[in-house]
């Protein structure tokens, strides 16, 4: 099948539509936040989750592009990978137009109010879409020729980690999500889908025994992506909501194999026009993901490629699963939608946290302004039948950081009473991959009592702490230093 | 009980064990090894830990 190039023009001084280049061009002077590497690499013999690793055991967090990554074949790719996008709760705010130091207690809460601003899409012809500019079909379509990274020693192979596009039978609003695909052969691969829409989607269609049309999209704006991430209610429209994200209407372009029956994101770096086959299973799995543990074998649907669509210069966008930008990536607007939900049903929550220690998923740090006993756990209750996968909650008062851990499990360690104030839900929906708690949750209400006389945290006046200046109180050190 | 009931294989090929969900233990599929690519029915594991909670 023959490779069609198209070519595009955009009228002098017009500012791009937003994509994942003029991201980069934002950050890509600072190097505590975009590093390169120009070294060839092997993403099949860990070589990118190699030095991530090492980034991430010295607490940094850069974004990192590699500009010469091997292919799955172990020949030179054309596609640099650019990976670790979310490492740290600043550039998720940046990345949203938000200032940095925007990036704490209120992030979560800043990003929800973005789901009400939503943007509709605009549609342009395929001629004038990036994205459309190399058009692959046929033997072509080979998703071998991209540079996919094997993250752990445990996992099946290469995988890739980015986004999939699709609707439901018969009505007019596209889903996206998160879903991992294992590429098998060049134009197949096996999929893991987590998500209760998306799975619901792929469902509707085997039903009816059809083919399920997606896009899978290797690379956008960070805000985009960060549009798709938000606990919507079914029949939103997510490229309205990305748009809100945005901050403008996401364009759109007819697919290359559909036409305007399925439309693609025009600014993306790379899309796949794929279909996934009613009814046909394959092996998938095992992968180190969010839990920081290994999903075990199992088996997941087909999706077969129709067609492979890039940008010219196209990046090929990863992520770190299991680390801080993965974790980032949900727990943010989980925090968003946790805080809006007691807001609004309880009206105490003062801060909420997804500690990494929960993998920033699984565990909610919530502080209350308590007034009276009970409290805890209504908090606890309204978070967990809210949050699909959400597992332990723990309640503090207003006077606890949620965001500082060892504030958190001083409130554990010495104002809980076990027998009182641990509080198992069982036979709850189990989470999709295992772990320890299965289908059981845990509230621990770590408030300070009020039924009974209790101790009260000691205390250091502000007062006192705000009159010393240390420069003046403090002797000098002998030989100059402080 | 715990979440979704798992079991270790061991590979034939290689001998690595690797964690596999139930829905394959009978199941009519090869397992893949990930560390050598063999591919192989369950009952040929070289060792199979199937202990669960219930």
């Amino acid at each position: 099948m023959p490779v069609a190039k198209r070519t595009r023009r955009r009228a002098a001084g017009a500012r791009a539509p937003k994509s994942l280049g003029t991201y980069l061009d934002r950050i890509r002077n600072d190097p505590a936040e975009f590093r390169t590497v120009s070294r060839t690499v092997n993403p099949l013999n860990f070589d990118v989750t190699g030095l991530l690793g090492v980034l991430n055991q010295r607490r940094e967090y850069p974004t990192v592009q590699f500009n010469h990554p091997l292919d799955m074949r172990g020949r030179p790719s054309k596609f640099p990978i650019v990976t670790n996008l979310w490492g740290t709760r600043e550039r998720c705010a940046e990345a949203i137009g938000l200032a940095r130091s925007e990036a704490g207690v209120r992030l979560g809460s800043l990003l929800c109010e973005r789901i009400d601003r939503k943007e509709k899409p605009v549609v342009i012809p395929g001629r004038s879409a990036p994205v459309q500019q190399n058009v692959l079909t046929g033997k072509k379509a080979d998703m071998w020729m991209f540079p996919a990274v094997r993250h752990f020693e445990m996992d099946l192979g290469a995988v890739l980690t980015m986004g999939m596009i699709a609707k439901p039978p018969g009505q007019d609003f596209y889903n996206i999500t998160f879903v991992k695909a294992f590429p098998e052969t060049p134009q197949r691969a096996g999929l893991t889908v987590h998500t209760l829409h998306m799975s619901r989607i792929l469902r509707e269609w085997e039903a009816r025994k059809q083919r399920c049309r997606v896009a899978y999209v290797l690379g956008h704006h960070p805000a985009f992506w960060l549009g798709t991430l938000n606990n919507t209610p079914w029949g939103d429209n997510e490229y309205a909501t990305c748009g809100g994200f945005l901050k403008e209407p996401v364009r759109l372009a007819p697919s290359v194999t559909w036409g305007k029956e399925f439309l693609v994101p025009a600014d993306a770096e790379i899309v796949m026009e794929c279909e996934i086959i009613p009814g046909e299973r394959t092996v998938v799995n095992p992968f180190g993901d969010i839990s920081t543990q290994y999903q075990a074998q199992q088996l997941g649907p087909v999706m077969e490629v129709k067609a492979i669509t890039y940008r010219d210069g196209a990046l090929f966008q990863d992520i770190f699963s299991g680390h801080r930008e993965h974790m980032l990536l949900g727990s943010i607007p989980r925090e968003g939608t946790i805080y809006n939900h007691l807001r609004n049903k309880l009206g105490n929550v003062v801060a909420v946290h997804m500690p990494y220690s929960g993998c920033a998923r699984f565990t909610a740090y919530i502080s209350i302004k308590k007034v009276e006993e009970g409290q805890a756990k209504n908090t606890g209750l309204q978070a967990l039948a809210h949050v699909p996968n959400l597992l332990s909650v723990v309640v503090v008062d207003e006077n606890i950081d949620v965001f500082n851990e060892e504030q958190v499990m001083w409130a554990v360690n010495f104002q809980v009473d076990p027998a009182r104030d641990i509080s198992l839900i069982s036979n709850m929906r189990p989470p999709s991959d295992p772990r320890a708690l299965g289908s059981t949750r845990v509230i621990i209400d770590a408030t300070r009592p009020t039924h009974i006389a209790f101790p009260t945290k000691l205390n250091v006046p502000q007062a006192a702490m705000d009159r010393v200046k240390l420069a003046e109180w403090l002797d000098p050190v002998k030989g100059g230093a402080r | 009980m715990t979440g979704m009931r798992l079991w270790w294989s061991t590979c034939p090929k290689c001998l690595k064990a690797f964690v596999v969900a139930w829905e394959l233990r009978h199941a009519k599929y090869k397992l893949i090894c990930p560390f050598c690519g063999h591919r192989y029915p369950p009952d040929q594991s070289a060792a199979i830990d199937e202990r669960h909670a219930d």
